[in-house]
């Protein structure tokens, strides 16, 4: 959330002249096919003045339309009302969305707000998609599965949750199935990142356990096989051999004395 | 006639003592002959591993004398000599086992690595020590065996205890010959009929199946008792050795493919390609593996079919709850089970990523324990040792050669001689004489040549008779001075090679004790609550019984969700049940295994108040699994083909119905 903030601090001043130039009148959101002039003209409203913003808003709002299924949007029509059309700058939209007192006051207009954010990603998603690889192609460090997004994206699924269930969603059998349905998935999609960061943490633990123990081992190994002494092995067959000999040289003798007193019958 | 009885003596003397053996072995183990090689098939959930191995590395000081004296007293595939027996000799083979089986168990463990993934196979080196009753038994000197594991493999190359047998057919493992007893078991959950045991060397079958048995009983003492944990088996050579008691099981001869049967491989000498054994210890060359192409490659293809017909969760089910007991006792035993609670699955998510950072762990401490002897000085060193034995063997084998072709000189010199004699003998035709005297002469000149040509011929027999006797005399000498010279070098050997294990484990285990304490912060940190927890309670199973132990989800004081049961019943049956219960009694999907003096038998299927009821999955001895119909307890027949079996298991990934049954 910390990172959504400052993202829209930080582009609340970059994006004011292209507030002044989109306070366009206000009218439904298109429901027709997919058309070219309307997300185009979206996509005008969100940030310009800084790729890494640029990308980082259409990622999110990628994020922001995951898990939402016909019924429930279906449901955010039945209890969406906001002033939002097509030329609305989506940083008004999001800080809409955010904004605490909006949350408590007027569910209805988040709801709304969402609904305009997960309609252009359902109608525009080959545009949003096609700027999101042109950008990552204009610069490689941009990062696909920030962890930063998932969470602000999350965060503002769970208002929508909320907010549907301030309006009476879960409570409506038409689309109370829906709306219950769309707050497990947020609950299981937040164990996920959670689970992901204490895989994170495991990792890096057993990284640096894992490298210290080799490493220790290694050495450990070292010196103990210089303790072997190699040299007694050899003593140790030279003398057998020795003894071998010896011995063999006594049974020769015998076998002559043997042969000789045969011999000598 | 004297003469000819004579050399019939000798002839007699010199074949009982003259011919010899050179210790020959098979080259190619049965292991790389009876089965197609097949790739592994099976998963593990993350911090289970598919193979341990075990080996004898170690023999405590105070446990030495107890090992040599059951060593000799219980030798395998062999008979004693009539030779005095020689302490030292014993000695210097008993240590030569200990230290060829740390490094050929390194073998079969580099090639069982290969042939599975990653960090799949750990090393649990063992010493063997005096228990608390004064008996032999051994310890895993890691904590490799903590971790679940589908497969347990037991190694050791045997010797037969007495030196004078060497270049005879007796076991040995010296030189180019090994000798290797194996076993393979798994929990006994997976393969009831035969507790567990799927393969054993034919000497130790019986003692491995005993074994195998203990474990069920230690299991379910400690089921009864609240926990999952059981200590650790000793090696089941030891426990053969101990002369621990034996059970009966049902068996098959290597290659076949009986069900339920424990599978009897065959005590081989095996003999390894001299060429691979002349470049053992090349400079600047890999390590050559003489045992690789004999042994060891194939007996790994053996662990992974082993491994790929065998129901891995209920192989590892009991031992991963025991596993992660240590970090949550309360989800332990819902992990038998399973569940589709979001908050079961979130907790046991993280468990199981603790387990297998663990399993990461442990498999560094193998890679390096295998490295530090394998390809150290130990391991040079043992090769050289290896190589010398072999030049020994050698030396020994042409001593033999010899020895026959006296044999065989003094053998064809009587029967040559016996036939000159019963013809007549040599020398002039004295029918051709003119007069009485020049007969009488002809006949006295012919008896004198004989005499002469019969002495040289007894001479050279007894001679030739004499030198193979000598060459024998020699050839034992020769064992028994290499074993004696070569004693304190083994010792010194296994010093280092318990230095380097002990001193891995000690590096390992404090900071094993580090790893886990933080994975236990970390653990406890994270994790959400969970709605249903598992405590301890009673098993009642039909009703009958109060005195079961219920690990799981309880109410009211029984038995009532998910867990485990166990119990033993006034008739002497033991019980042990996995899957649903209501009011203490099995109640719904279940897997109950049944445990008899005449063996063990399982059953999978629906229960109602604690009775099979329905269309039950039926383990027996010696057959393949069958679907019966079973009302109230009763079986009723042949289930029709196609009927569903309920198995408690249909939660868990890595079960896989019927497998190994």
């Amino acid at each position: 959330m910390k990172h959504l903030l400052s993202i829209i601090t930080g582009l609340a001043v970059l994006s004011a002249p292209a507030m002044a130039q989109t306070a366009a009148p206000s009218g439904d959101v298109a429901i027709v096919a997919p058309s070219q002039q309307y997300c185009v003209t979206v996509m005008s409203g969100f940030p310009n003045d800084d790729h890494v913003a640029r990308y980082q808003f259409f990622r999110l709002t990628q994020d922001i339309a995951e898990g939402a299924t016909p019924q429930f949007r279906a449901a955010l029509s039945q209890y969406g009302d906001a002033d939002v059309n097509a030329q609305t700058p989506i940083l008004d939209v999001i800080e809409a969305i955010a904004n605490p007192v909006l949350r408590q006051a007027a569910p209805e207009m988040v709801i709304g707000f969402m609904e305009h954010l997960i309609d252009f990603e359902d109608r525009c998603g080959v545009y949003l998609d096609g700027q999101i690889s042109s950008l990552k192609a204009y610069d490689g460090d941009l990062i696909w599965e920030d962890p930063l997004i998932a969470e602000d994206a999350l965060f503002l699924r769970q208002i929508l949750s909320e907010s549907l269930e301030r309006a009476g969603a879960s409570n409506d059998p038409s689309h109370a199935f829906a709306s219950q349905d769309y707050a497990a998935n947020l609950i299981s999609t937040r164990d996920n990142m959670e689970f992901q960061v204490f895989t994170t943490e495991i990792d890096d633990l057993e990284a640096l356990y894992m490298t210290d123990l080799d490493g220790r081992l290694a050495r450990s190994n070292d010196i103990i096989n210089k303790e072997m002494d190699r040299e007694s092995l050899d003593d140790a067959i030279t003398l057998a051999n020795d003894m071998d000999k010896d011995f063999k040289e006594k049974e020769d003798q015998r076998r002559l004395y043997t042969l000789w007193r045969i011999l000598g019958r | 006639m004297g003469r000819v009885k004579t050399a019939f003596l000798i002839s007699t003397a010199v074949l009982v003592t003259g011919c010899a053996t050179s210790a020959k072995g098979i080259s190619t183990s049965a292991v790389m002959k009876s089965t197609m090689a097949e790739p592994l098939r099976q998963e593990t959930p993350p911090g289970t591993v598919m193979a341990v191995l075990r080996y004898p590395a170690h023999v405590e000081d105070d446990a030495k004398q107890a090992y040599y004296d059951a060593y000799a007293k219980r030798g395998i595939g062999g008979k004693w000599s009539k030779d005095k027996r020689d302490a030292a000799e014993i000695q210097a083979l008993a240590d030569g086992m200990i230290i060829k089986s740390n490094y050929y168990a390194l073998s079969v463990y580099k090639e069982m690595a290969a042939k599975m993934p990653e960090h799949s196979v750990l090393l649990s080196p063992h010493t063997v020590k005096l228990g608390a009753n004064g008996k032999l038994t051994s310890e895993p000197m890691t904590q490799a065996e903590s971790l679940p594991s589908v497969v347990t493999v037991d190694f050791t190359s045997y010797s037969f205890p007495d030196a004078k047998k060497m270049m005879g057919k007796a076991p040995l493992t010296f030189g180019d010959l090994v000798t290797p007893l194996v076993t393979v078991h798994s929990d006994h959950r997976a393969a009831a009929p035969t507790q567990g045991l799927k393969l054993a060397s034919a000497p130790i079958l019986n003692t491995s199946a005993g074994s195998g048995r203990r474990g069920v009983g230690q299991s379910l003492a400690a089921l009864q008792n609240g926990t999952f944990e059981t200590s650790v088996p000793p090696l089941d050579f030891i426990s053969y050795l101990n002369a621990d008691s034996a059970a009966r099981v049902p068996s098959q001869s290597f290659g076949s493919m009986s069900p339920n049967t424990v599978t009897s491989y065959p005590l081989e000498k095996i003999q390894l390609d001299k060429k691979v054994l002349a470049k053992i210890n090349s400079k600047g060359a890999s390590v050559q593996d003489p045992l690789k192409a004999s042994f060891s490659s194939g007996f790994a293809n053996q662990v992974i079919g082993i491994i790929n017909r065998t129901d891995v969760n209920k192989a590892t089910m009991v031992s991963r709850a025991a596993a992660i007991a240590q970090y949550d006792p309360s989800l332990a035993a819902l992990t038998i089970v399973g569940s589709q609670d979001a908050d079961y699955l979130a907790r046991y998510r993280y468990a199981e990523r603790l387990l297998e950072a663990e399993q990461k762990y442990l498999s560094v401490q193998s890679l390096r324990l295998f490295d530090g002897v394998y390809n150290g000085e130990i391991g040079v060193q043992t090769r050289d040792m290896l190589k010398a034995e072999h030049d020994h063997l050698e030396e020994r084998r042409e001593l033999a050669r010899q020895q026959n072709v006296n044999t065989t000189m003094a053998v064809l010199g009587v029967l040559a001689t016996g036939a000159m004699i019963a013809n007549g003998g040599v020398g002039q035709d004295c029918s051709r004489s003119r007069t009485q005297r020049e007969y009488y002469e002809c006949q006295r000149r012919n008896q004198a040549a004989n005499k002469v040509i019969t002495d040289v011929a007894i001479a050279g027999i007894a001679y030739t008779g004499s030198k193979a006797y000598s060459l024998n005399k020699q050839s034992k000498m020769m064992g028994s001075n290499y074993l004696s010279s070569v004693a304190p070098v083994l010792e010194q050997q296994q010093t280092v090679q318990v230095n380097l294990i002990d001193s891995n484990e000690t590096i390992t285990a404090i900071r094993f004790e580090d790893l886990r304490s933080k994975l236990q912060t970390l653990y406890s940190q994270k994790q959400r609550s969970l709605d249903t927890v598992a405590t301890r309670c009673g098993y009642t199973h039909d009703g009958a019984v109060k005195s079961g132990t219920w690990l799981g989800v309880c109410e009211n004081g029984l038995a009532n969700g998910a867990g485990v049961g166990v119990l033993r019943a006034d008739d002497g049956r033991s019980i042990e049940y996995y899957g649903y219960a209501v009011n203490g009694q099995p109640q719904g999907a279940g897997y109950m295994i049944t445990h008899t003096a005449a063996g063990s038998t399982a059953l999978e299927g629906n229960f109602i108040a604690g009775r099979a009821d329905g269309t039950m999955r039926e383990t027996k001895a010696g057959k393949n699994a069958q679907v019966m119909s079973y009302s109230a307890g009763t079986p009723t027949g042949q289930a029709p083909v196609g009927s569903p079996v309920a198995t408690p298991f249909d939660k868990m990934p890595m079960s896989l119905s019927g497998a190994g049954n």
